[in-house]
């Protein structure tokens, strides 16, 4: 079992642990420290897994009212508050396709910000988000949750294993696979864009 | 270790470093030569993937959530510790609506309810609307607010368009997609209507579980169709209450109001469309194929009502039932009341297939002006 560790605009985890602590005594403050730290993550993890901006936004305030209110009862037994935070996602997640499945889909309108330190990045940045998220529509439901949580989420592989309740090796091999068939279909729209 | 299971881990370590920007794909190709062949081709996809990274709130939902983080907390605190006056919430929700409705009566907001997009009073007018939205509960009240606020949104595209405003024609239809998006997500369907016997029936009281932890709890499984058909009986013998006439009135004005938009705003829309500025054009393009598809969804919904009649619920319906409802953790615009059990209460992955959309039907509507002003 590997080491696990918070990445992408994480703290070191001896710093967590202590917002943490001092989240679950009350102290508000600490609390928004973490909020800061995992809003822009979490807001991407469930904008790849749902591909839809509203429905992402409503989310991400829900995960963080969730965590708010049940941080109390978290505790660390070797599972970073990361992995606990994106696990309330990851369960808004199934609840959303569960309910999704027994009524008619709307289409939304998918407007998506991405940083614009450069404008000229900013353009080709978003394309490849765009085409990023339309090729992952085919991908399987694991395999997306697996892309989303590990690029869009930022979390390693251990805590990724955590929040699907699957083994490490079992999430690698389903990354391999997901980035594989990702490759395909961009491939693939590549060469209808150009035929 | 098995040939697949080291690919895996080669490619996985591979992945940290070249994501975490410690090496480059050429760097990881020199480390692992009798993979490279293999392993090249998906670090280049995973160098694509990666600008999911890039993805950012909208600053207006940063501030927006913010906001709403900041006044659950206060009122989590203030119920902890005060959790012994079970008055507590409906004391709260008295209060707030009396200062809405002091607040509604100042000048200064009747003054920003004509305010347009740039005038220094229009976060006013926003606020008072958020105020208004947060204070109304039932899905059909709720949906025709969303409709007004729509109304009112493309009042203000036009105003924009007039004054050759991109950025803010921009802004405002966002804006006008985002009640659209909210208002497609409440179910309008005669499936919530409230009781027609106001009677309980003894045994029939349905669960208020706070999460849908097992498929029991699903919503479709607390659908009337479902119900025993002796409550069911019990509640056709009965006249309609009070509450389920005003509910089916509620629902016919909506429909009219849908009916009058779901023409109105396309309309609008497609004539702002060749006046705009031409950095405009493709949002309001969206705008309008979003207001299309959630008139006439919302529409359907209520059109339900004429083939498919109310149930006959031994109470008003929960908001512990429906797919909005807070219990299940999942309603769009009210905070769940539940703590989840995130440690251990993972939830399966369910077969994901929100399509297969059904080819929606626009219903008639009367050609009656509705009445614009806020509810």
């Amino acid at each position: 079992m590997s080491v696990i560790t918070t990445r992408i605009g994480g703290f070191p985890v001896q710093d967590e642990q202590a917002l943490v602590h001092r989240a679950q005594d009350g102290d508000k403050e600490a609390f928004a420290e973490l909020y800061e730290a995992f809003f822009d993550r979490v807001y991407r993890y469930l904008l790849v897994r749902i591909g839809n901006r509203v429905e992402a936004e409503d989310m991400t305030q829900q995960v963080f009212l969730k965590a708010y209110k049940s941080v109390p009862s978290y505790r660390w037994r070797g599972v970073p508050f990361s992995a606990w935070l994106f696990r309330i996602a990851h369960n808004l997640v199934v609840d959303f396709f569960r309910r999704e499945s027994k009524r008619p889909a709307v289409p939304l309108d998918e407007s998506i910000a991405v940083a614009d330190d450069d404008p000229q990045d900013t353009v080709e940045r978003r394309m490849d988000v765009e085409r990023v998220m339309a090729a992952s529509q085919e991908l399987t439901a694991a395999q997306r949750e697996v892309i989303s949580l590990r690029f869009a989420g930022g979390l390693a592989i251990a805590e990724t294993a955590r929040v699907m309740g699957k083994s490490e090796g079992a999430i690698k091999a389903l990354q391999h696979s997901a980035i594989a068939a990702l490759r395909r279909t961009l491939l693939a729209e590549e060469s209808n864009d150009k035929g | 270790m098995t040939k697949d299971k080291r690919f895996d881990s080669i490619l996985d370590n591979c992945l940290e470093r070249l994501l975490s920007g410690e090496e480059s794909v050429e760097q990881c190709l020199d480390r692992y030569p009798e993979y490279s062949a293999e392993l090249e081709p998906l670090l280049r996809t995973a160098l694509v993937t990666q600008q999911v990274a890039s993805i950012e709130p909208s600053r207006d939902f940063r501030a927006r959530a913010r906001y709403r983080l900041r006044s659950e907390m206060t009122t989590v605190r203030k119920s902890s510790w005060r959790s012994f006056l079970t008055w507590q919430p409906r004391w709260a929700v008295v209060v707030a609506a009396v200062l809405a409705v002091l607040i509604a009566g100042s000048g200064t907001v009747m003054a920003a309810d004509s305010s347009m997009p740039g005038n220094p009073l229009y976060p006013v007018k926003l606020a008072t609307e958020n105020v208004r939205l947060s204070l109304t509960s039932s899905d059909v009240a709720k949906a025709e607010l969303y409709a007004t606020l729509a109304n009112r949104r493309v009042a203000e595209i036009a105003h924009a368009v007039e004054k050759n405003k991109a950025k803010h024609v921009q802004r405002v239809t966002e804006r006008l997609n985002e009640h659209l998006a909210r208002m497609a997500r409440l179910s309008l369907t005669a499936e919530r209507a409230p009781a027609a016997v106001p009677e309980k029936t003894a045994g029939q009281e349905p669960s208020v579980s706070d999460e849908p932890s097992t498929e029991k709890d699903l919503p479709e499984s607390t659908t009337a169709a479902e119900r025993p058909a002796a409550t069911s009986d019990a509640a056709r013998s009965a006249a309609p209450a009070p509450e389920a006439i005003a509910w089916q009135k509620e629902r016919a004005r909506l429909q009219v109001l849908l009916g009058h938009y779901a023409v109105n705003h396309p309309e609008k829309l497609r004539e702002l469309l060749t006046k705009a500025p031409p950095s405009a054009r493709p949002a309001i393009l969206r705008a309008i194929s979003v207001s299309v598809a959630t008139y006439r969804k919302a529409l359907e919904e209520l059109g339900q009502q004429e083939t498919e009649p109310p149930p006959n619920n031994d109470r008003p319906q929960s908001r512990g039932q429906g797919e909005n409802s807070p219990a299940n953790g999942t309603a769009p615009q009210t905070w769940p009341h539940s703590i989840p059990a995130p440690e251990g209460g993972l939830r399966q992955q369910p077969a994901e297939s929100p399509t297969g959309q059904q080819a929606p039907r626009l219903q008639p509507f009367s050609s009656a002006k509705p009445d614009l002003t806020l509810p």
